[in-house]
């Protein structure tokens, strides 16, 4: 539980990685690509050490590291993933390996473009794993600087201005939170008399009602909110995103809508939520109003751009709007789809950028009136394309369907309860974004692949090569992967998303608190209970003493038999 | 796996009932097999052997699953009424503590009598493809297709939850769209398969809505449902408490859920409002118009309206919902047709129409009659179908009515089976459609489910009368008459591929790097694509011979109008006649499916209030309705194409274009709603959030900053400035209210 492990190792080996890269002279660009494929590849198979130590039965942080940083100002280098974050890393790890294996195209200043992969692969992870504000607070703007020189030095001929309106306006909002950060400590320090930053010992005062309830609260929430809404980015602080993803290269553009939109969504269920419920709860109608406006509005944003890959930009406002309707349903069905949605839209976007990346490399053109037919001359590209597509689509069978489902399906069921304040028509319209989705993306798939071929470049077309096909594969794996099987994966998560949930929907001094993790931890019904553990390391291992707070979801039926 | 019988809750174990995956895996495991190897046979086998081989693996499956399917029917049929629903279940797909969604597998009468539909009628039509499709250059990509269909179909039909009736549904409707979009080279195939997945997902978001009130409802209800049971969305939880569970919640839920089914069902089994996308999706090949398109995929609707009928039968309003879109598609669907010159068309028509008595059916309570038309249906409309490709192979692929006349001359035998089919549809007794037909008519009079059932049964026997007509128009047209048009002069423009020339694309071809060989082809290989891809062209010329086609095209034809001609007649029992005059026939199809589809809210006896006498009158005048619509218009046509029908003119044009429907929509939602969300885009996306909010403040705080100090050196550095001030600013405050 103490002093460094593998969360260290996972996010320190790609940093590592890149300072030896640094040593070495630009000219051997081989190095360079095969050193960060390596390094990249290393952290990625470290990583699934990560999920094979990891026990779906706790709410509680494990792979905890907990080291002194600045004592004086109560800050600590604290590390640990629950259920939410494990598969967050994983998917880091995942796309950072592929989309540094897919910039083997680029030509231009390999060893920086590799060096920057790594650091910002790392500075993800960290995102994802860190428990203290300020560590929090570091890692969220540390991935900034290499996707900003990510953008403006290899990106396309707008890349000046998406990059500062990228980093301005990621910037600005996290300002805000970094002010909302500082006033955690000291309302920490006015009610225990110690000011700290630790998320754990912060969440545990908002269990009791003490962090900052009522109208401070609301405006904390809102700072951190704001924050976070911008990343998804909710509507309408979306502009910056088809600017940042357009003009991106390849590997940006798909780090971009794989991860780094993850972090807003992230930032909500483990920071927004657990720390302010009163306010979450307050604010969920209103968030969720702007997520179905963001579903209907990118989606037709999408459905009239020239461009391809601002096509797929625009997409990811509709797409992540499922995700944080999903969210702000704050019922299980709906946090479950919410997540997966997050971790579909990495899978499915990202391997959207990437084949249009691929195609990019060729004709060195985005736009539609460049293309059609391409079908004919690269089958095996169009085929992955439409596996791609219609996950993006949530054809059921795909990764997309279930995170949809079970989304609009929480959203339905707190639109049909009363007392969430969520109207009805807010899931009913959202469901409207399910049409947009096929019009915008088949209307790109028709004039892209189908018609004849009429620009003279592509007749000349060879279908994609075996490396890059065996890239689009691995994503395919898992379009069928979460399609077919989710239970891989919801396992996993469900004993969090209730903690997330308890916390959030709980009145004070009724919310489970991650600090107790001697006493309370929440069962596979989705109870919080009181446990007996006698090993305090052995976050999976406990006797169930009773029940704290039954889950509202649990079926308590009398038996009866059936008859039609 | 498990088995669960939710008929007496005893647990089964005759193993045979496994088997009803292999009625689904079968299909699947032909698709896959097809995707992954189908190049390299067709290299290592060549073309002919090669395809042969791929063909017989394509057929194979889908006549497996038919065997398998008639197995598990046997056996279903050996338990005792009440027991006749065996569900196997696989491993879990969704697996929450508020959820669970199994993979399992219904096998009742129902779902049962849909496979053997599925696959029986599916192998035939694979077995007709396999000629139809010889000497298409995609050839493998078609069974490909076909095979991932038949297993989605399958899925739809046998799935005991509604996520898989979603998969199913979602997907035989992605293998429609990539069917319909199956000679892609041509954009308005193209865009045909798009229209036919975006307006059949106008009805899945409707369906997907009536899921999660479903959902809803049942896990917030405080009626007994069986202890710890979170499979809310299971058929086997999902109907049996229907009665206990839905009254709890008023009754605007109880006529939600059925509606918002029936939505789903209006998209997929292409109902007025949205049938829009059926008429297009007669760009695929012939083949996938019949499987898909008249036989199977298209009845989803009606089946799932059969699956759920408990939740329509609780709701008054949306039956009489149900009744009313399906009279009233049946008879606009029906004139339309007469205003059609392409010989598909008429049957992309006639099919709406014939979708529209099934809903009729299901409308006034007779979901039995409803289904038996599904069946009969498929059997005649497969044929007509598979007939109309084979006289278009032997028009060299021209579709166009006006160009076709006395054919019976040319291709006998699919001349012989096609009377077959037309009598079937017109409702000429003993043949299929009869029956079927007759007892939809005689439901919807008798009924007392609805207000005003004689008026349903009117527009049922116009239909009826329409019915007859336009099928006899395109008989004579195609068929009959001495003229032999074509010889005349071809008219009517005929389907054929886009070759808009390569436009100049400098400016873009400017970039690419033809030298970089890894990327694009060399010269010589571009030469020996080129020629390889050469298409052949068909094209109708007067000097044209029809022929007769193969032998793997015709058998199906064979096979279809056997059971076109007395299909309907066995399974009926001869019934109304032998009822009618007291003879006890029983009527198999009917007694079969009574478990699945029999009222479940209403006393059969008190639904219909029949009377012998009125009876044998609706059978008079549903059989005087057939007669007179194929009297009258084979006087019309019996001289060959009136003047007047060589271009439309007038009511008939008119009815054509769908009484400007398509084109009103079309306007509005595609014209019209693009220009809008461009103009919208450009306003407000471009204009006001990113033009004035953005740039704007950031212009703002330049024009500021350019105040304040001339001789500022940069944008950014200004901005972290401001920053900085602000935060200080901020962190200032923070820290004097926190502390005080």
């Amino acid at each position: 539980m103490e002093g460094f492990g593998i969360l260290s190792l996972v996010i320190f080996l790609p940093v590592a990685g890149a300072l030896v890269a640094l040593l070495v002279p630009r000219q051997m660009e081989n190095f360079h690509r095969y050193w960060a494929w390596l390094i990249s590849a290393v952290t990625l198979l470290a990583s699934l050490q990560i999920y094979n130590g990891f026990s779906g039965n706790t709410m509680h942080f494990q792979w905890r590291e907990s080291v002194e940083w600045l004592p004086a100002l109560g800050i600590r280098y604290q590390l640990g993933v629950d259920g939410i974050s494990l598969w967050l890393v994983l998917l880091t790890c995942f796309i950072s390996f592929l989309s540094i294996w897919f910039s083997f195209h680029v030509k231009d200043r390999v060893k920086e473009f590799m060096i920057w992969l790594l650091i910002l692969e790392g500075a993800m992870i960290g995102v994802f794993c860190a428990l203290d504000l300020i560590l929090f607070y570091v890692f969220f703007e540390a991935t900034l600087i290499p996707m900003y020189f990510l953008i403006s030095i290899w990106g396309g001929k707008n890349r000046v201005y998406s990059s500062i309106k990228f980093f301005l306006f990621t910037f600005l909002g996290s300002i805000f939170m970094l002010v909302a950060i500082v006033a955690l400590y000291f309302i920490s320090r006015n009610e225990t008399g110690e000011g700290t930053f630790d998320l754990i010992a912060l969440q545990a005062l908002a269990a009791d009602g003490r962090l900052a309830p009522g109208a401070l609260g609301l405006w904390l929430f809102a700072a951190f909110a704001l924050a976070f809404a911008v990343k998804v980015p909710l509507f309408p602080l979306h502009t910056w995103l088809p600017d940042a993803h357009t003009e991106a290269p390849t590997a940006g553009s798909m780090i971009l809508a794989a991860i780094m939109l993850k972090m807003g969504t992230y930032g909500f269920l483990r920071f927004a939520f657990p720390l302010f419920p009163e306010a979450a709860v307050q604010a969920a109608p209103f968030l969720m109003g702007l997520s179905v406006v963001g579903i209907l509005y990118g989606a037709i944003m999408a459905a009239v751009q020239p461009d391809w890959k601002r096509l797929v930009a625009y997409s990811s406002v509709s797409h992540l709007g499922f995700v944080m309707l999903g969210l702000f349903a704050l019922n299980h069905n709906g946090l479950t789809g919410g997540t997966l949605q997050a971790i579909n839209h990495g899978i499915s976007t990202g391997a959207l950028f990437l084949l249009v990346g691929m195609i990019y490399e060729r004709t060195h053109t985005r736009l539609f009136e460049d293309y059609g037919g391409l079908k004919r001359r690269m089958p095996m590209f169009a085929t992955l394309f439409l596996i791609i597509m219609l996950s993006s689509v949530g054809l059921p069978s795909t990764n997309g369907f279930i995170g949809e489902f079970l989304a609009m399906l929480g959203a339905f069921q707190a639109g049909a309860n009363e007392n969430t304040g969520i109207p009805m028509w807010m899931p009913v319209l959202a469901g409207g974004g399910v049409v947009l989705a096929a019009v915008y993306l088949l209307w790109m798939f028709q004039r892209v692949f189908y018609g004849p071929i009429k620009n003279p470049v592509n007749e000349r077309l060879r279908d994609i090569k075996p490396w890059e096909q065996a890239i689009a594969w691995a994503f395919v794996v898992f379009v069928f992967w979460l399609g077919l099987y989710p239970k891989f994966f919801t396992d996993k998560m469900q004993t969090s998303l209730n903690a997330v949930r308890h916390q959030t929907i709980q009145p004070p001094g009724a919310r489970p608190a991650w600090a107790d993790v001697r006493t309370i931890d929440i069962n596979q019904r989705g109870d919080v209970v009181v446990v007996e553990r006698n090993d305090p390391n052995d976050l999976g291992n406990w006797t169930e003493v009773a029940v704290r707070v039954p889950n509202e979801h649990q079926p308590q039926r009398i038996a009866m038999g059936g008859g039609e | 796996m498990e088995y669960i019988s939710t008929g007496h809750g005893e647990t089964l174990t005759n193993p045979v009932f496994h088997w009803a995956w292999m009625i689904l895996l079968a299909p699947l495991a032909g698709f896959l097999f097809q995707a992954a190897l189908d190049k390299k046979i067709e290299q290592a086998l060549g073309k002919a052997a090669g395809r042969r081989l791929l063909g017989f693996f394509a057929v194979l499956p889908v006549a497996l699953g038919f065997v398998v399917s008639v197995v598990l029917a046997v056996n279903l049929a050996g338990l005792d009424e009440h027991s006749r629903l065996v569900i196997t279940a696989w491993f879990n797909w969704i697996d929450l503590q508020t959820l669970r969604v199994p993979f399992e597998l219904r096998i009742d009468p129902l779902s049962l009598t849909m496979c053997l539909i599925v696959t029986g009628v599916g192998s035939l039509i694979h077995l007709y493809a396999t000629g139809y499709m010889a000497d298409d250059r995609d050839y493998p990509r078609f069974f490909t297709y076909f095979n991932l269909f038949i297993a989605f179909m399958l899925m739809l039909v046998m799935g005991n939850n509604l996520p898989l009736v979603f998969i199913g549904w979602e997907g035989v409707g992605l293998c429609s769209y990539l069917l319909i979009g199956f000679w892609y080279e041509d954009i308005e195939n193209a865009k045909a398969a798009n229209k036919a997945f975006i307006v059949n997902r106008i009805g899945d978001w409707g369906f997907a809505l009536g899921i999660f009130l479903l959902y809803w409802v049942y896990a917030s209800s405080q009626a007994a449902l069986p202890l710890n049971e979170t499979r809310y969305l299971s058929f086997d939880v999902l109907l049996p408490f229907a009665q206990q569970v839905l009254p709890e919640f008023g009754p605007l839920v109880v006529t939600a859920v059925p509606l918002l089914l029936f939505v789903g069902a209006v998209g997929k089994s292409a109902q007025w409002p949205l049938y829009l996308w059926l008429p297009d999706a007669m760009a695929g090949p012939t083949p996938v118009s019949a499987l898909i398109h008249a036989a199977t995929m298209v009845t989803a609707g009606v089946y799932l309206v059969a699956r759920t009928h408990v939740f329509f039968e609780l709701a008054p309003i949306a039956m009489a919902v149900v009744a009313g879109i399906g009279a009233f598609t049946a008879l606009f669907a029906a004139t339309v047709a007469f205003g059609q010159t392409d010989i598909k068309k008429v049957l992309a028509y006639s099919t709406v129409s014939q979708l529209g008595y099934m809903f009729l059916a299901c409308g006034v309570g007779a979901f039995g009659a409803g289904m038996f038309h599904v069946t009969t249906h498929a059997f005649f409309k497969a044929l007509l179908f598979l007939g109309s490709g084979a006289v278009i192979v032997a028009m060299a692929h021209n579709q166009d009515m006006r160009n076709y006349g006395n054919l019976r001359k040319y291709i006998p035998i699919t001349y012989a089976t096609m009377v077959v089919a037309w009598l079937a549809i017109a409702g000429i007794p003993p043949f299929a459609g009869f029956w079927s037909k007759d007892e939809i008519l005689s439901a919807a009079f008798f009924t007392q489910l609805v207000q005003a059932p004689q008026l349903l049964w009117l527009i049922g026997w116009i239909t009826a009368f329409l019915t007859a007509g336009y099928m006899t128009r395109m008989m004579m047209l195609t068929f009959f008459g001495q003229e032999e048009r074509w010889r005349k002069g071809v008219v009517g423009a005929h389907a054929h591929h886009d070759h808009a020339s390569t436009h100049d694309n400098a400016a873009h071809a400017a970039h690419a790097d033809f030298s970089n060989t890894e990327f694009f082809l060399s010269d010589e290989e571009l030469a020996a694509e080129r020629e390889h891809e050469e298409a052949h062209h068909h094209d109708l010329t007067p000097d044209h011979e029809p022929k007769e086609v193969s032998v793997s095209m015709w058998f199906p034809l064979a096979v279809l109008a056997v059971l076109s001609l007395a299909g309907g007649a066995v399974l009926s029992g001869l019934n109304p006649f032998a009822h009618l005059l007291g003879a006890h026939l029983p009527h198999l199809f009917e007694e079969w499916n009574h478990p699945s589809v029999g009222l479940s809210v209403f006393d059969p006896e008190g639904a219909f209030r029949k009377s012998v006498a009125i009876e044998w009158a609706l059978i008079a005048a549903s059989i005087g309705a057939a007669i007179c619509g194929i009297a009258f218009f084979v006087r019309r046509y019996a001289k060959g194409l009136p003047e007047s029908e060589v271009e439309l003119q007038g009511v008939q044009k008119l009815a054509g274009e769908q009484w400007l429907y398509d084109k009103t929509m079309v306007r509005l939602f595609v014209d019209i709603g693009g220009k809008f969300a461009n103009a919208f885009y450009r306003i407000f996306d471009a204009g006001v959030i990113d033009g004035i909010f953005v740039n704007g403040s950031a212009k703002l705080v330049g024009a500021f900053g350019l105040l304040l100090r001339r001789t500022q050196t940069g944008l950014v550095r200004f901005y972290a400035f401001i920053m900085a001030v602000g935060v200080i600013a901020l962190l200032s405050y923070v820290i004097y209210v926190t502390t005080r």
